[in-house]
């Protein structure tokens, strides 16, 4: 390998509202090596990212690239500096043919100032010679393959005067096939001295391409480590992290009562074959991949989407609920991950965002709400979830990402549910108001709810769940029980990439 | 942190609206002779009536974050369409008889339940074009509006029909005391719906709605029925409105209502109802038809040119927007 350093970036620091996404990270490319940059969700990889190329101005750091360093990027600078980043899904302009894609911008032009249409072909089909990539120049963009897609920008951006590309999970939308022939691509480039950072969740990956890896956790860095020194269980255990504390669910008070039965619910193309049992105060775990099919179970519960075939029972009674109205009445909730989109309406009150539940307990026959009566539910939630707000009439985008989430949880926490569905309920909440958040499963819990957790948190699984359920490919493949010595958020994080279930 | 600062901003650009217009007004108290005698004060109440109920409709369906550029045209037609059912052909029937009509001489209690009606259909229709078949609202209503006009047009042939029955003009000309009646059902109208959007489960689902439909869907509302019934409010109250201008003017006319639509989209704006919806209140819509109309009737008073007029008022709505834009600068970032 080059010894030559193409990026290093030193004591990076960036603080949001109630988080530390970052502190003092660091990282270090070479020119020609694949950098692995790993972490859970909310490590601070996309932060890391977006201070790289300019998106988000770091609180404090350095960042030198080819030799020069920059206090702060303009994205404008991070270009011009040979940085270029490649999302999960590329955007290419789908109804013009490849080569324009390739050449837009900088067209040959005939005599006439037209489009020299040959130049236009001649140039590209050269221009991806030369990296070896074989396409057809004169097809339109759109009946590429994803991969195609990834493959062109990365062709794209080495026109220009790239040294390094952020590949960012690009490999998450790809079948099995394509990410060969993605990854064949990269290990060719490799070796004509580009740079690459590579993200992504899928370890096995991270040992296939990488040369090293970079561990980032709870926004600092977990050291940087050759990847032929590493094996699945060592980094997945840097990944999981042991020194953060982390809560422990103490108040088991399960009941034998079964509340929510699924048989054989089958929707095809999203999951097969479910078999689920919760009981009365039980808090169960369901992880996976994205795109193995939890998401899916959940939206088709709610009603947001087909349920598809088989049984789904609570409570002994059939859940029909055709939209999540319904699925509140028949006593099931869902706290969506997406709160900015589906959880709150950030321009109203948290008065109001509460009670939009149970408006119909709280009304007269002319529609107009009880003041005093909705005030004293929504008192009762500020008390007991302890949400932190001025004052119950503040605007919920007002409030930090843990209290608009304690919002969220009281509004579903009035209906009184049954089951409980809860989509990653710690996304963009900082440690505090995470154990906060667990405190609030807990109580729920043995109140008497039946709580489903879906979440890729390995760790926070293994602490707040009496059971952890692994969904892979849109089956369950594995189930972990409290007290069961194999139930370690390594075992956990093992089970979801599927390892032992590919194929 | 300045979120203070920051709230204490958005509390006086909330409320600026109320501030200019006492400002405008005790401007033109000063400058313009006339402006407070009592004539001209009951001549600027009754600038804002049919204005004020139509922007009562208008800022519902804003609210849940669509247009409605029908409004006028259900006016238009549903004028046409009163005066023509309540046309007795007796005064000297012929072609081109001021007087004519449909020559059944409906009863006008009848004719007004069916306008009302008629009025809420055509919002029942603009809704489930938008909410069911997912249709862009802007260019619905748009269609609806030149639609509506175009019957209008068909049904009177280019005719007036001057023949309204005191019953049905009462509404429009009838005064308890001094103050004209219109006046007093613009103002109940504006409370009610001020107050009921504020207190009641379907003001609730009308922000939420606007505010972001997929949330309130998620939290067990029907953004698709509200929004339906949005265009119905819209279309009952611009039935009201048509009832109550007809009664002012006693004649009908294919040109009855053209040019309001934009004129209520402009005070919504001026009052602070989002575009986007969601954000803003009955009361503030209602302040901007009062700002347009007080500006617009002070200038007049001072014998300014009225097309010199319009273009103050065009400048007033630009005036607004720049305000809107400042307030959606200074909203404070989404925490993540």
């Amino acid at each position: 390998m080059n010894n030559k350093v193409i990026l290093k970036m030193e004591g990076m620091c960036q603080a949001f509202p109630g988080v530390q996404a970052l502190e003092e990270v660091g990282l270090e490319v070479y020119k020609g090596e694949v950098l692995g940059l790993v972490g859970k969700n909310g490590a601070g990889k996309s932060t890391l990212v977006r201070i790289l190329m300019g998106l988000q101005t770091p609180d404090a750091g350095t960042i030198t690239i080819d030799g020069k360093s920059y206090e702060r990027m303009a994205s404008s600078a991070a270009l011009q500096a040979g940085v270029a980043y490649v999302p999960q899904i590329v955007n290419v302009m789908d109804s013009l043919s490849v080569a324009e894609n390739i050449l837009a911008g900088d067209m040959p032009v005939s005599r006439l100032g037209l489009v020299d249409w040959k130049e236009v072909y001649r140039e590209a089909e050269s221009r991806l010679a030369r990296l070896g990539l074989n396409l057809d120049v004169r097809k339109p963009a759109e009946g590429l393959k994803v991969a195609e897609k990834t493959m062109l920008a990365i062709a794209k951006a080495l026109f220009g005067d790239t040294k390094l590309i952020i590949l960012d999970e690009c490999t998450a939308p790809l079948p099995h096939a394509d990410i060969e022939l993605l990854f064949d691509f990269i290990k060719s480039l490799e070796g004509q001295g580009v740079a690459f950072i590579y993200i992504s969740h899928h370890l096995e990956e991270v040992f296939e391409i990488c040369d090293r890896v970079t561990v980032l956790r709870d926004g600092l860095g977990a050291g940087t480590y050759q990847v032929a020194d590493l094996d699945m269980d060592k980094l997945a255990h840097l990944i999981a992290g042991e020194d953060v504390k982390e809560y422990e669910r103490f108040a088991s008070a399960i009941k034998d009562r079964p509340v929510l039965k699924i048989e054989g619910l089958t929707r095809r193309g999203s999951y097969e074959d479910i078999d689920l049992v919760l009981h009365e105060g039980e808090v169960v775990g369901l992880s996976g991949l994205q795109g193995c099919g939890a998401e899916d179970l959940a939206a088709g519960l709610f009603g947001m989407e087909r349920r598809g075939v088989g049984s789904v029972t609570i409570n002994g009674r059939p859940l029909t609920a055709r939209n999540p109205k319904e699925a509140f009445s028949q006593g099931l909730a869902l706290l969506p991950q997406d709160r900015n989109k589906y959880g709150m309406v950030g321009l109203r009150p948290v008065r109001e965002n509460v009670t939009y539940t149970v408006l119909d307990r709280i009304r007269n026959f002319l529609g107009v709400i009880w003041r005093k009566k909705e005030e004293s539910i929504v008192d009762g939630y500020i008390e007991s979830l302890g949400i932190k707000t001025p004052s119950r009439e503040e605007l919920v985008r007002q409030l930090s990402g843990g209290n608009q989430q304690k919002v969220v949880f009281a509004k579903l926490a009035a209906v009184g549910p049954s089951v409980l569905v809860l989509h990653e309920p710690t996304t963009g909440v900082d440690i505090r108001a995470k154990q906060d958040i667990f405190k609030i499963v807990d109580d729920l819990a043995s109140k008497g709810s039946a709580i489903l957790v879906i979440s890729s948190k390995a760790r926070e699984q293994a602490g707040i769940c009496d059971r952890v359920i692994v969904m892979y490919k849109g089956r369950i493949v594995k189930e972990f029980h409290k007290g069961d010595s194999g139930m370690t958020p390594e075992n956990i994080v093992r089970a979801i990439e599927g390892e032992g279930y590919d194929e | 942190m300045n979120r203070k600062r920051l709230d204490y901003r958005t509390f006086v650009l909330d409320r600026l609206i109320w501030f200019i217009i006492i400002l405008v007004f005790v401007f033109f108290s000063i400058f313009a002779h006339q402006f407070l005698s009592t004539t001209n004060m009951i001549n600027l109440l009754l600038h804002t009536s049919v204005l004020g109920l139509l922007v009562l409709g208008q800022a519902t369906c804003l609210l849940s974050g669509n247009f409605d550029l029908s409004a006028e045209g259900t006016v238009t037609l549903l004028t046409v369409l009163a005066a023509w059912l309540m046309g007795s052909a007796t005064a000297g029937a012929g072609a081109n008889s001021f007087d004519s009509g449909s020559g059944w001489g409906l009863n006008p209690v009848l004719v007004i339940f069916i306008i009302m009606f008629l009025g809420a259909g055509i919002g029942w229709l603009n809704g489930q074009m938008i909410a069911r078949l997912r249709m862009n609202n802007f260019i619905v209503t748009l269609a609806m509006q030149l639609t509506l006009r175009g019957l209008a047009l068909t049904l009177c042939l280019g005719r007036n029909i001057a023949s309204i029955p005191e019953v049905f003009r009462y509404l429009g000309t009838g005064k308890v005391g001094p103050i004209p009646v219109q006046v007093i059902v613009t103002l109940l109208f504006v409370a009610v719906f001020y107050y009921y959007y504020k207190v009641s489960s379907f003001g609730r689902a009308l922000y939420a709605t606007g505010g972001n439909p997929r949330a309130s869907y998620a939290s067990g509302f029907n953004p698709g029925k509200t929004v339906i019934k949005a265009y119905m409010i819209s279309g009952f109250l611009a039935a009201i409105a048509g009832w109550m201008l007809l009664g002012g003017v006693g004649e009908s006319g294919p040109e009855l209502g053209v040019g309001l639509t934009l004129e209520t989209v402009a005070a919504a704006v001026i009052g602070g109802i989002a575009l986007s919806g969601g954000r803003g209140t009955i009361l503030g819509a209602f302040a901007g038809v009062l700002l347009l109309s007080v500006v617009g009737n002070g200038l007049n008073v001072m014998d300014m040119h009225p097309n010199a007029v319009r273009a103050v008022r065009g400048l007033i709505i630009l005036m607004a927007l720049i305000i809107e834009a400042q307030k959606v600068r200074y909203k404070p970032k989404l925490v993540r």
